[in-house]
């Protein structure tokens, strides 16, 4: 490789890019065996739903309010999408549980946690904005309720509930885009750290690498493949 | 549209046509269907804890036999 190309940001990037997350890291053949529980699958649920949502959102998007309050199948996907957002909470509540009491942020994962925190916090008004763009009254039973909370709380001014244009442009972009984009940091970080272990284990592996004489010798985590 | 027959059905199964019930004990104030939701939460949080993941026990078995997992 020429001076020339070591110097160029594509290169720069890539080599980072790939040292701090190799192919086998980013798509690995097997998980360790701990993640066979079922507490280990609410994140991928999330993701799940999250899919299921965009997809629905976008089918909304392109059809219009029109289509979504007076024909069937437009109360099909208002329905698909809405269940799905509680879909999303649900599993991402549980998932938020089971990592908060495992611990999650060990072994230098705290972007990792501090990631899915943040998205959590931004899909509650990605919700918000989703219920007052409804454009029936429940959205505006919604907004003049939310408008006096966050007039209270001083940030009405810039992020009016009563107003639909804008309403409507955070939730078909702007957090839509922060929520996937965080997801895909969170997702990225998982991966380049590993799938935290249970507390009992990684103990045990500390005292078997510290040496301790009265510990059976414990093997490190096996993997499964990743289609099992 | 809603078929009409459909709404009937549904409607006998879930009397909507009332003001919300509400859950209230001291300062806390909540829907009763969001209690349920999160009471909902609570039980697959302690299923997803205690019912065992399937071919989890096979694995778990080979891995301590020394074989393939």
């Amino acid at each position: 490789m020429s001076g020339a190309h070591e110097s160029s940001w594509t290169v720069k990037v890539r080599e980072k890019a790939v040292a701090a997350l190799p192919p086998e890291k980013l798509l690995p053949d097997g998980q360790p065996t701990y993640v066979a529980s079922w507490i280990y699958m609410f994140g991928v649920a999330s993701i799940a739903a999250l899919v299921v949502i965009i997809t629905s959102g976008t089918i909304l998007a392109l059809k219009g309010p029109a289509w979504w309050h007076y024909t069937g199948i437009g109360h099909f996907f208002n329905s698909i999408h809405m269940w799905a957002v509680e879909l999303f909470f649900f599993a991402m509540v549980v998932h938020l549980w089971g990592k908060y009491w495992m611990a999650a942020w060990r072994g230098g994962r705290t972007r990792v946690w501090i990631t899915g925190a943040i998205t959590f916090l931004v899909a509650v008004p990605t919700a918000l904005t989703g219920y007052v763009s409804q454009q029936n009254f429940d959205a505006q039973w919604i907004s003049t309720q939310a408008k006096d909370g966050l007039n209270s709380v001083g940030v009405g001014a810039f992020f009016n509930v009563t107003n639909f244009g804008q309403m409507y442009s955070y939730h078909v972009l702007l957090l839509p885009i922060a929520v996937v984009v965080l997801v895909s940091a969170h997702v990225l970080l998982v991966r380049r750290h590993g799938v935290v272990p249970p507390i009992e284990l990684k103990a045990r592996l500390v005292s078997a690498s510290a040496g301790e004489a009265q510990a059976p010798p414990t093997p490190p985590p096996a993997t499964v493949g990743a289609g099992s | 549209m809603s078929h009409p027959a459909m709404t009937a059905v549904m409607g006998a199964v879930f009397n909507l046509n009332h003001p919300a019930h509400v859950v209230h004990w001291h300062f806390i104030k909540l829907p009763l269907a969001n209690v349920l939701v999160i009471a909902s939460m609570l039980v697959v949080f302690a299923i997803a804890l205690f019912v065992p993941f399937p071919g989890a026990a096979r694995r778990a078995a080979a891995r301590r036999g020394g074989g393939a997992p």
